[in-house]
């Protein structure tokens, strides 16, 4: 959802489409009205912990709450704004949140239950770069970005884009291996235990545990076969001047 | 996973058709050079072997210098002598050593980069530099205009011309033929047509080579490379004192990265690309939104864009002549360095020439030439690869290059890094912290990769 300056023109009328905006779960911010996003934000961190607490506690819908809310305070203020700041928007721009301090996540304010909600975590860090993607900013120096995604834990990673993806591969894999165990049986009359003896089952099996773990897409049987092409491209372009020695003819 | 379709190779080869077949042959011809090759080519009885050096950069300049203190005739052939070449202009530190150049030829010294991720995460690199280690920068026209006069001091005739066309000898004794243009003042704008017999041709005539015209090296892929110069505030040029950025991401380039250089008295801000080459002007504004704060209030003083080629061509070599530089296509990838290997390969070059020639004395053959092809593969292939395969992976997604910034902030990866580029050596760090390196490498793409899929869910 790239936002262009264009749509900006109009504020009064964008506005005025307030059911439009309930619809969209939105990011925690959105570009159209920023410079009144900043002053009215701004002053959040002012109130202290608890405001931010509040925020921090709440679930999701939240953050569209106060989107509702805020668009609410700066409705009323659109319109003599509107037209000045139209031109200024681009300078003023910027990711903000509550829990994004000094160029990096406070841990503290992911608090839940007395530990770090590194969920919680995750979620603000892909917000962020969400919002970059669509809206580059500039870089500053006196307010530079120095999160580190090392700083959530490994096993927090683990539980929540490894975990559920090995379940599925697993699954598949015993899906696979049941019915090919039968088959095979049913084929040669050779248990389980005597299959694993046999050399060619065992490569059997570690076709199919290789296929399983490589092959998860569809489009994964391209991009291997692309791979594979890639790595030995750069090699045969620098070995190209050797190889026409044949066609040189010379003393 | 990028979205280029994936050209097979073809090199020289016309058709199109199905590449995967057609190198996997062994087909590679073992060369053997026999040094009886040279002992059986003519001496040269009443002259000294004559070379002509078409273009007057760092390789041509390089190129002549060592041919002419090598007792070769040597004629070098430069368009426009007061060039002032678009290029970013760093220089690393091995080749001041090596080059013996002047430190006043050196604008500045960077001793600090600050790599920038698409999510604006900014690492500082450079702690790990020793007080004498730098990347200079300078200015083209005063880094080839010292080369040339250097190798006009030692002998060599440098020749204001342009380079037209060159008429390939029937038989192995006859000379080539080169056809230029020569401006000589006296004769007006227009130039003279002149004619000039050598026995072997070095073309140092840059990405857009005419000797590699000549003897059908074939093409390359290349990149553009669009740069401005922007003079700002002298209170904003402190900053940029000692200091070059690299910033990353899709917005600045799909393939490359935008930068911001300090030269004498201005910035350079600029980027590239080789598969977006229609979408540069866009990425060149986002490469300026990205560093707006610090460059705010600049005026652009110039605009200016350049080919950066991204392979060798696929013919280096044909007859005696040779490509050096630009030319044959010796710009490394991920950080598209060619200064250095330019005047390097140039000098190798000349190198085999006057070693095979014994001093003049005797008539070059293809054999001598492909001895200095032979040691540039194997003196900097490591490199070539090495830069090629971070590119492969570092360059290929935002992912990639939220993980490549991350890496940076790893003492140990800049030490290597600065140790391979200012040393051009591709030094075996220890095991064990390779293997940590390694294994944190792996950690930063997979959870900048979790991220980005968690990213595109949040896309509706």
């Amino acid at each position: 959802m790239s936002i262009s300056m264009a749509s900006f023109s109009p504020p009064p009328t964008s506005f005025s489409v307030k059911p439009h905006f309930t619809h969209k779960p939105t990011p925690f911010f959105r570009l159209k009205r920023p410079f009144l996003l900043l002053s009215s934000l701004k002053s959040l961190p002012d109130n202290g912990a608890g405001v931010s607490a509040s925020l921090a506690a709440a679930e999701d819908p939240s953050p569209k709450q106060k989107d509702l809310v805020l668009e609410k305070a700066m409705e009323g203020s659109a319109g003599p704004n509107g037209v000045a700041t139209s031109t200024e928007v681009e300078a003023l721009s910027k990711f903000e949140d509550p829990r994004w301090i000094g160029g990096t996540w406070d841990l503290k304010q992911f608090q839940k239950n007395g530990s770090t909600d590194w969920d919680a975590v995750i979620d603000a860090e892909v917000r962020r770069r969400k919002w970059l993607q669509d809206n580059p900013e500039t870089t500053s120096n006196d307010d530079p970005v120095v999160f580190d995604t090392s700083i959530i834990p490994w096993w927090a990673w683990m539980k929540r884009f490894h975990l559920p993806e090995a379940e599925l591969l697993n699954g598949r894999a015993a899906m696979i291996g049941f019915f090919m165990a039968y088959l095979v049986d049913s084929l040669t009359g050779l248990g389980l235990v005597d299959q694993m003896g046999n050399f060619f089952c065992k490569t059997l099996l570690f076709v199919a545990v290789v296929g399983v773990l490589l092959i998860r897409k569809n489009e994964d049987l391209d991009n291997i076969k692309q791979l594979i092409e890639e790595t030995t491209f750069y090699d045969k372009q620098w070995q190209a001047t050797w190889l026409d020695d044949t066609s040189s003819n010379n003393n | 996973m990028s979205s280029i379709a994936f050209k097979p190779f073809t090199g020289l080869r016309r058709s199109s058709a199905v590449p995967t077949t057609t190198n996997t042959t062994p087909s590679k011809p073992v060369i053997k050079f026999h040094v009886s090759a040279a002992k059986t080519s003519p001496k040269l009885s009443n002259r000294d072997l004559r070379v002509a050096v078409i273009g007057g950069g760092p390789a041509g300049g390089a190129a002549a210098e060592t041919l002419a203190k090598g007792g070769i005739e040597t004629f070098l052939i430069e368009r426009k002598l007061d060039n002032c070449k678009p290029c970013g202009g760093a220089i690393p530190l091995c080749m001041v050593g090596e080059f013996d150049l002047p430190l006043d030829i050196i604008d500045r010294r960077v001793t600090k980069m600050k790599m920038i991720s698409p999510s604006n995460i900014a690492v500082d690199i450079g702690q790990t530099l020793k007080p004498h280690e730098y990347i200079g920068m300078v200015r083209r026209e005063v880094l080839d205009a010292y080369l040339r006069d250097r190798a006009k001091e030692n002998g060599a005739n440098v020749i204001n011309g342009l380079f037209l066309k060159m008429d390939m000898p029937k038989h192995w004794d006859e000379p080539y033929v080169l056809h230029y243009t020569e401006y000589d003042g006296k004769k007006g704008a227009m130039g003279e047509k002149v004619t000039l017999e050598v026995d072997a041709v070095i073309g140092a005539d840059g990405a857009n080579s005419r000797v590699a015209k000549a003897i059908n090296a074939g093409d390359y892929d290349y990149a553009i490379a669009f740069q401005e110069r922007i003079k700002i505030p002298d209170d904003k040029m402190v900053y940029y004192e000692n200091l070059a950025e690299m910033y990353v991401g899709d917005d600045v380039s799909p393939d490359f990265y935008g930068w911001v250089f300090p030269k004498c008295d201005h910035v350079a801000v600029g980027t590239g690309t080789v598969t977006h080459k229609s979408d540069i002007k866009k990425f060149q504004l986002a490469t300026r939104n990205r560093a707006k704060d610090k460059i705010l209030g600049g005026k652009i003083i110039r605009v200016e864009a350049h080919p950066i080629p991204e392979h060798p061509r696929p013919r280096r070599l044909s007859g005696r002549v040779a490509l050096v530089g630009d030319a044959a296509g010796y710009v490394t990838k991920c950080s598209g360095e060619g200064i250095y290997f330019a005047a390097k390969s140039g000098r190798m070059c000349a190198e085999a020439i006057v070693e095979g020639s014994q001093n003049g004395k005797k008539m070059v053959d293809e054999g001598d030439l492909r001895k200095y092809l032979e040691k540039w593969d194997k003196t900097y292939w490591p490199t070539y690869k090495v830069l090629d395969v971070l590119q492969k992976v570092f360059y290929r997604s935002n992912p990639a290059r939220e993980a490549f910034v991350e890496m940076c902030a790893d003492e140990y990866v800049q030490k290597m890094t600065f140790n391979s580029y200012l040393y051009k050596t591709v030094a075996p760090g220890n095991p064990l912290e390779d293997l940590k390196l390694a294994v944190n490498t792996i950690g930063s793409l997979v959870r900048a990769n979790a991220l980005r899929k968690e990213m595109e869910k949040l896309n509706i």
